[in-house]
C-alpha cells in the first residue's frame, strides 16, 4: 500500500507479456498450428477479400475491359491503318496519316467548331434553365410531383421520337413555333399598324428553322435543351434539398432578400451538382448523334455538322474506316479531357 | 467458454512512412467467463482491438489466442465468437426469428427444429418472444438492442464481443440495460469483451477494465483498483467524474510547491511521510486529488493541509454540489460536497486537501509515484459475481 | 401584407404552368396531329384537336403500327434481357467493388466509372469488326437461335456498355448499406456469396427498380448501336424502324407522329408508372 510501484501491481501488461512469449513458442512447436503456419500464406490468399471479390466484379469487369478499353485500343489501331472500302484492315503498315488529314480537312474544322458551340451553349443553357426550374419547384409548391414529372418527361423519350416531334414543331409553314410567332407577331403588327408603318414583325421572325444554315445549330440546341433541362432540374433539386433548411432561415434572419440569398448562400453550394450535371451534358453533347441523324441523315450540312455525325458519315457511309476511327479518337480525347479532371476531383473529395 | 489472450497485438494502417499505429503492442488476458471492458477516448484503438479479435481486421503483429490456439488467420466465422454492434446491425428484411436463426443456419449443421428451439428459448430468456415475427423496422431501439443480443446469444459462442452496444439508447434505458446485461453475462458465464467510451459503463459493468489511450494499453485492473490506484495520470484523469484535480508542483524539502505567475505566497503542500518517501527532492511532479476527497469549509482539517480559497462557481446536481474554488495560493480545483451543504459563489472558504488522499505522478512520464492510502477497501471486489 | 405575397405566389404558378406548356407542347401537338387527316393537319394550327369528322382519322395509327410491329417485338426481345443482365452484372460488380474491401478497388472502380462517359463513336468501328469476326466463328452455335443474331449481338453490346452505369448506380446504393450489418453476417458464418444472396440482394429491390427502369429506357431508345450492328431487316428494332418510317413518309406528319408515339409508348408507360425511379436513375448517373 502506498508504495511508489503500487499502482503497477494491478497492471497485467508486464506479467502477461512474458507469459505470452512462452505460450507463443509452445503453440508454434506444438501441434496443428505448425501445419497451419506453413499453409497460412496460401490459405490467407484464398480467404482474402480480394480473391473473394473477383467472382463478383470479374465477369462484368471483363466485359468492360474488352468492350470499352479493348475496343478503344483497337479503334486507335484501326485509325493508324489507312483502311477504307470493303476489305479488311492491314495492321502491318501503320501511320498517322488519318490524323494529319484531320488538320487539312475543312469539314473537320467546321464539325469541330459546331461541336464546341453545341457543347458550350447547350450545357450552359440547360444548366441555367434547370437551375431556375429547380429553385421555383423548391418553393413548396402544390402538385410538385406532377410538375416535376412533366419537366423530366422529354428525357424518357428516344431522340428518334423527339427529333420527329421537333421537325414538326419547326415546320416552316405549319409548325407550332412559327404559328406561335405569327400569333404573337400578328398582335404586335396589329398594334404597330396604328402607327401607320408595317414592320412585318410576324413574317420577319418566322423562319425555316432547321433548313436555314443560320439557325440550324441553334434550333437543335434549343430542342436538346428542351429535352435535357429537366435532367438538370432533377440534379439541382437534389442539391437544393441537401442544403439544411436552417441555412435558408439564417439567411432570412440576416436580412438577405430571396435573390441575394440564392446568389450568395445557396447557388455556391450547388457547385457539386453543377459539376456533375455539366459533365454529363458535355459528354452527351459530344456523342449527340441520334437527334441530328434523324433530322438530317448523314449530311446535316456544314453549319450543323458535328463530330459524332461526321464520324458516322465518314466511316459507315463513305467506308473510310481509318479516318472515321481517327475522328472517333478525337471525340474520345475530348470526352477524356472532360471526365479526367472530373473523376480526379471526385476521387480527391473521396466521392468515388 | 474460453480464455482469450491478446499477446503484443499491434495494428498498423497503411504502410511505409504514412503508417498509422492504431493499436500498439497490447497484451491482455481475459480468463474464462470474465467481463472485460475496453475503455478509452474515441480514437484510442479500442474498437480496432475488438475488430481484430472478431477477425474483421487483420492483425499486423502479435497473436490472438482463444483457449490457447492462435486465431489470427481464422476467418471471422470460424472463431466461435459473436458480436453485438453499436448499430445493432440487424438484417432489416428478415423477421427477428430469421435474424436470430441466420447465424445458426450459416455456421452450424443443426437440424431446423433444433435451430428453432434455440431461437425460442433465447427469445424467452430475453423476453422478446412476442417480437419474433416482426421485422427490425417495427421495433423500438431498446427492442432492437435485445434482438441484437439475442442474435449473439443464440449461437452460444465461446466469447461475446460488444461494441458500444448501449450507446444508441436513451439514458434511462441505458442504465436499465446495463444492469440487465451484467446479470445476463453472469448467468451465461461467457467470456465477454465490451468496448465503451463511457467510463461509468466501464466502472459499473466490468470485472476488470482495460484502459487504452493512443493505441497503448494504460492499465488493466478491477474498476476500484483503476479508480484508487491509477497506473498513470491518464487513467487517473479518465476514470472518475468530475475528473481528478491535477496541480503541477515541485518537490522541495518534503513538501510540494507550485510557482504562480502573479506575486504573493506560492502554494505549498507538506507531504505526508509515505508520499514524501516516494519522490526525490527537486523533482517535478503532478499532485492529484479527487474532487470528493477535498473538504470545503473544513473545520477539523489539519492546518498544514488547509487553504484559504474563493468559491467561483457552484453546480448543484441535487445529490451533491460541484464546487469550483480558487485557492488564494494559486491553483483552482474542483470539489464535490454533499448536496445539502450550503456553499455560495463568491464566498471565502477554507479548503482541506487531506494528506492520505493525494496521488503523485511523474511530471514528465505521467506514471504514478504514489497513490492514496486506503484502509479497508477490497480492490479485488467485483460486481455481481457470486 | 398578403397582397404582394399572393401576387408573387400567383406569378410563380403562372411561370411553372407556362413551363409545363413548354415541355408538353411538342407532345400535345404531336398527339393531336396523329389523329388528323392530311388536310386536317395542313389546315389547322398544330395544337388544335381535329375539327369535325372529316379531319379526324385513326388511319395514321393503323399504318404506323403495321410498319412498327416487328420492330416493337424485336426491341422487346433485345431490350428486356439486356436490361436485366446489365443490372445484374452491375449489382455484382458494385458489391465486389464496394462491400468487399481490398486494396486497389478504387482503381478498378475508376475504370468502370469512366466507361459511363465513353462516346460510343470511339468503339463503333472495332465493334462491327468484332461482331463480324464472331459471326463467322460462331455460326454454328448462333444458328440455334435462328435468325436473331443481330438482336443477340445488339443485346450483348448493350449489356457490356450498360455495365458501367449500372455499377455506378448500385455502388452509390451499396455504399449506404450498414457496414456493421454485413460484418455481422460474416461473423454469423456467411460467405461473401451468401452475404450477397441473402442480405444484399433482398435489400437491393429499390435500386434494382431504379436501374432496370433507367436501363430499359436507355436501351429501348438507342439508335446508334442498332443502326450499326443490325443489318438484317427482320431484326430491325423499333427506333430504326421509326427512323425509316419518317424517312419514307416525309410530309405525312400524322403518320410520323403516330409512329413516334407508338415507338415511345413502352418508355412512356414505364415513365408514368415509375417516374420517381427514373428520376433517381437520371440523378444518380454521376
Amino acid at each position: 500500500m502506498g508504495r511508489p510501484d503500487g499502482p503497477r501491481d494491478g497492471e497485467s501488461t508486464a506479467g502477461t507479456r512474458t507469459d505470452g512469449g512462452v505460450a507463443d513458442e509452445t503453440a508454434a512447436g506444438d501441434l496443428p498450428d505448425a501445419a497451419a503456419g506453413a499453409a497460412s500464406p496460401l490459405a490467407r490468399l484464398r480467404r482474402s477479400e480480394f480473391v473473394q471479390s473477383i467472382p463478383f466484379w470479374g465477369p462484368p469487369g471483363l466485359l468492360v475491359l474488352v468492350f470499352v478499353y479493348g475496343a478503344v485500343g483497337w479503334n486507335f489501331l484501326i485509325s493508324l491503318t489507312g483502311w477504307q472500302g470493303l476489305g479488311q484492315p492491314e495492321y502491318g503498315d501503320l501511320s498517322l496519316g488519318a490524323y494529319r488529314r484531320l488538320f487539312e480537312d475543312p469539314s473537320f474544322a467546321a464539325a469541330f467548331r459546331n461541336t464546341a458551340v453545341l457543347l458550350l451553349l447547350f450545357t450552359v443553357l440547360s444548366l441555367l434553365l434547370g437551375l431556375a426550374l429547380a429553385i421555383l419547384i423548391d418553393r413548396d409548391i402544390r402538385f410538385e410531383n406532377t410538375i416535376r414529372t412533366v419537366y423530366l418527361l422529354p428525357m424518357s423519350l428516344s431522340f428518334v421520337v423527339t427529333a420527329i416531334f421537333w421537325r414538326w414543331m419547326y415546320n416552316p409553314v405549319d409548325g407550332l413555333i412559327n404559328e406561335a410567332i405569327r400569333g404573337v407577331g400578328g398582335a404586335v403588327d396589329a398594334v404597330v399598324f396604328w402607327t401607320a408603318v408595317d414592320f412585318g414583325v410576324a413574317d420577319a421572325l418566322t423562319q425555316a428553322w432547321i433548313s436555314d444554315p443560320r439557325f440550324k445549330l441553334y434550333a437543335i440546341i434549343f430542342a436538346l435543351m428542351w429535352q435535357f433541362s429537366g435532367y438538370c432540374m432533377v440534379v439541382y433539386l437534389a442539391g437544393l434539398r441537401a442544403i439544411p433548411t436552417a441555412q435558408y432561415e439564417a439567411a432570412r434572419i440576416d436580412g438577405a432578400s430571396a435573390v441575394r440569398m440564392y446568389l450568395r448562400v445557396i447557388v455556391p453550394q450547388l457547385r457539386a451538382s453543377t459539376m456533375s450535371a455539366a459533365v454529363v451534358l458535355m459528354v452527351f453533347a459530344l456523342k449527340a448523334f441520334d437527334f441530328l441523324f434523324v433530322l438530317f441523315g448523314v449530311n446535316p450540312g456544314e453549319s450543323a455538322d458535328i463530330l459524332s455525325v461526321m464520324m458516322y458519315r465518314v466511316a459507315f457511309d463513305r467506308r473510310q474506316w481509318a479516318y472515321g476511327a481517327a475522328i472517333a479518337m478525337v471525340l474520345f480525347a475530348m470526352a477524356l479531357s472532360v471526365i479526367g479532371p472530373y473523376l480526379y476531383l471526385q476521387h480527391r473529395r473521396g466521392d468515388l | 467458454m474460453a480464455r482469450l489472450e491478446l499477446d503484443s497485438v499491434t495494428k498498423r494502417f497503411g504502410d511505409g512512412g504514412d503508417a498509422v499505429v492504431a493499436v500498439d503492442d497490447v497484451t491482455v488476458e481475459v480468463p474464462d467467463g470474465e467481463f472485460l471492458v475496453l475503455v478509452g477516448p474515441s480514437g484510442c484503438g479500442k474498437s480496432t482491438t475488438l475488430r481484430m479479435i472478431a477477425g474483421l481486421e487483420t492483425v499486423t503483429d502479435g497473436e490472438i489466442r482463444l483457449d490457447g490456439s492462435r486465431i489470427n488467420d481464422q476467418p471471422p466465422a470460424q472463431r466461435d465468437i459473436a458480436m453485438v454492434f453499436q448499430s445493432y446491425a440487424l438484417y432489416p428484411h428478415m423477421t427477428v426469428r430469421e435474424n436470430m436463426r441466420f447465424g445458426l443456419e450459416e455456421s452450424t449443421d443443426l437440424p431446423a427444429d433444433e435451430q428453432n428451439d434455440r431461437v425460442e428459448s433465447t427469445a424467452e430468456m430475453l423476453d422478446i418472444t412476442e417480437l419474433l415475427d416482426r421485422k427490425p423496422g417495427e421495433l423500438s431501439g431498446g427492442q432492437r438492442q435485445r434482438v441484437a443480443l439475442g442474435r449473439a446469444i443464440v449461437r452460444d459462442p465461446a466469447a461475446f464481443l460488444m461494441d458500444e452496444p448501449l450507446s444508441n439508447l436513451d439514458a434511462k434505458l441505458r442504465s436499465e440495460m446495463r444492469t440487465e446485461l451484467q446479470q445476463l453475462q453472469a448467468d451465461l458465464d461467457t467470456t465477454t469483451v465490451y468496448v465503451t467510451h463511457d467510463q461509468t459503463e466501464a466502472m459499473t459493468m466490468g470485472d476488470r477494465i482495460a484502459i487504452l489511450d493512443g493505441g497503448e494499453l494504460q492499465q488493466v485492473a478491477t474498476p476500484l483498483e483503476a479508480y484508487h490506484r491509477p497506473a498513470n495520470r491518464f487513467v487517473a484523469g479518465f476514470i472518475g467524474e468530475p475528473s481528478m484535480n491535477f496541480v503541477p508542483a515541485a518537490v522541495e524539502g518534503g513538501a510540494l510547491t507550485a510557482r504562480r505567475a502573479t506575486a504573493g505566497d506560492a502554494f505549498r503542500y507538506p507531504l505526508p511521510a509515505a508520499a514524501a518517501d516516494a519522490v526525490d527532492d527537486g523533482t517535478d511532479v503532478t499532485l492529484g486529488i479527487r474532487p470528493e476527497d477535498i473538504v470545503v469549509d473544513a473545520v477539523d482539517v489539519d492546518p498544514d493541509h488547509a487553504f484559504e480559497a474563493t468559491v467561483e462557481v457552484v453546480e448543484p446536481t441535487g445529490s451533491e454540489n460541484v464546487v469550483h474554488v480558487e485557492l488564494a495560493a494559486g491553483p483552482s480545483v474542483v470539489a464535490t460536497v454533499d448536496g445539502l451543504q450550503q456553499v455560495r459563489a463568491g464566498e471565502t472558504v477554507s479548503v482541506g486537501i487531506p494528506g492520505d488522499a493525494v496521488h503523485l505522478f511523474d511530471a514528465r512520464s505521467g506514471s504514478a509515484l504514489h497513490s492514496r492510502s486506503l484502509d479497508s477497501v477490497d480492490l479485488e471486489s467485483r460486481r455481481v459475481r457470486p | 401584407m398578403t397582397g404582394p405575397v399572393d401576387r408573387r405566389r400567383a406569378a410563380l404558378y403562372v411561370v411553372l404552368l407556362a413551363m409545363v406548356a413548354f415541355y408538353l407542347a411538342p407532345l400535345e401537338a404531336g398527339l393531336v396531329t396523329a389523329f388528323k387527316t392530311e388536310t386536317g393537319f395542313l389546315r389547322t394550327t398544330p395544337f388544335v384537336p381535329p375539327l369535325g369528322a372529316e379531319q379526324f382519322t385513326v388511319d395514321a395509327w393503323r399504318t404506323a403500327f403495321g410498319r412498327l410491329r416487328q420492330g416493337l417485338l424485336n426491341s422487346v426481345l433485345m431490350a428486356v434481357p439486356a436490361t436485366v443482365l446489365s443490372a445484374l452484372f452491375g449489382s455484382l460488380a458494385a458489391y465486389g467493388l464496394t462491400n468487399l474491401e481490398w486494396r486497389g478497388q478504387v482503381g478498378v472502380l475508376v475504370l468502370f466509372v469512366a466507361g459511363v462517359f465513353l462516346p460510343y463513336q470511339s468503339v463503333l468501328v472495332p465493334l462491327t469488326q468484332f461482331w463480324s469476326a464472331v459471326d463467322l466463328a460462331g455460326r454454328v452455335p448462333l444458328a440455334v437461335v435462328g435468325g436473331n443474331e443481330g438482336l443477340i449481338q445488339l443485346s450483348i453490346t448493350h449489356i457490356a456498355y450498360g455495365v458501367p452505369i449500372c455499377t455506378v448506380l448500385f455502388r452509390s446504393y451499396y455504399a449506404t448499406l450498414d457496414e456493421e450489418m454485413l460484418e455481422a453476417a460474416r461473423l454469423d458464418g456467411a460467405s461473401a456469396l451468401t452475404v450477397y444472396r441473402r442480405i444484399v440482394l433482398p435489400l437491393s429491390v429499390p435500386i434494382f427498380a431504379v436501374t432496370l427502369i433507367y436501363q430499359f429506357t436507355n436501351i429501348w431508345n438507342d439508335l446508334l448501336f442498332a443502326l450499326v450492328l443490325v443489318n438484317d431487316p427482320s431484326n430491325q428494332v423499333v427506333t430504326v424502324a421509326l427512323n425509316e418510317l419518317q424517312g419514307s413518309f416525309v410530309n405525312q406528319y400524322n403518320l410520323q407522329m403516330a409512329g413516334a408515339f407508338i415507338a415511345a409508348l413502352p418508355t412512356l408507360v414505364v415513365y408514368v408508372l415509375f417516374g420517381e425511379q427514373f428520376a433517381k436513375g437520371v440523378a444518380g448517373e454521376t
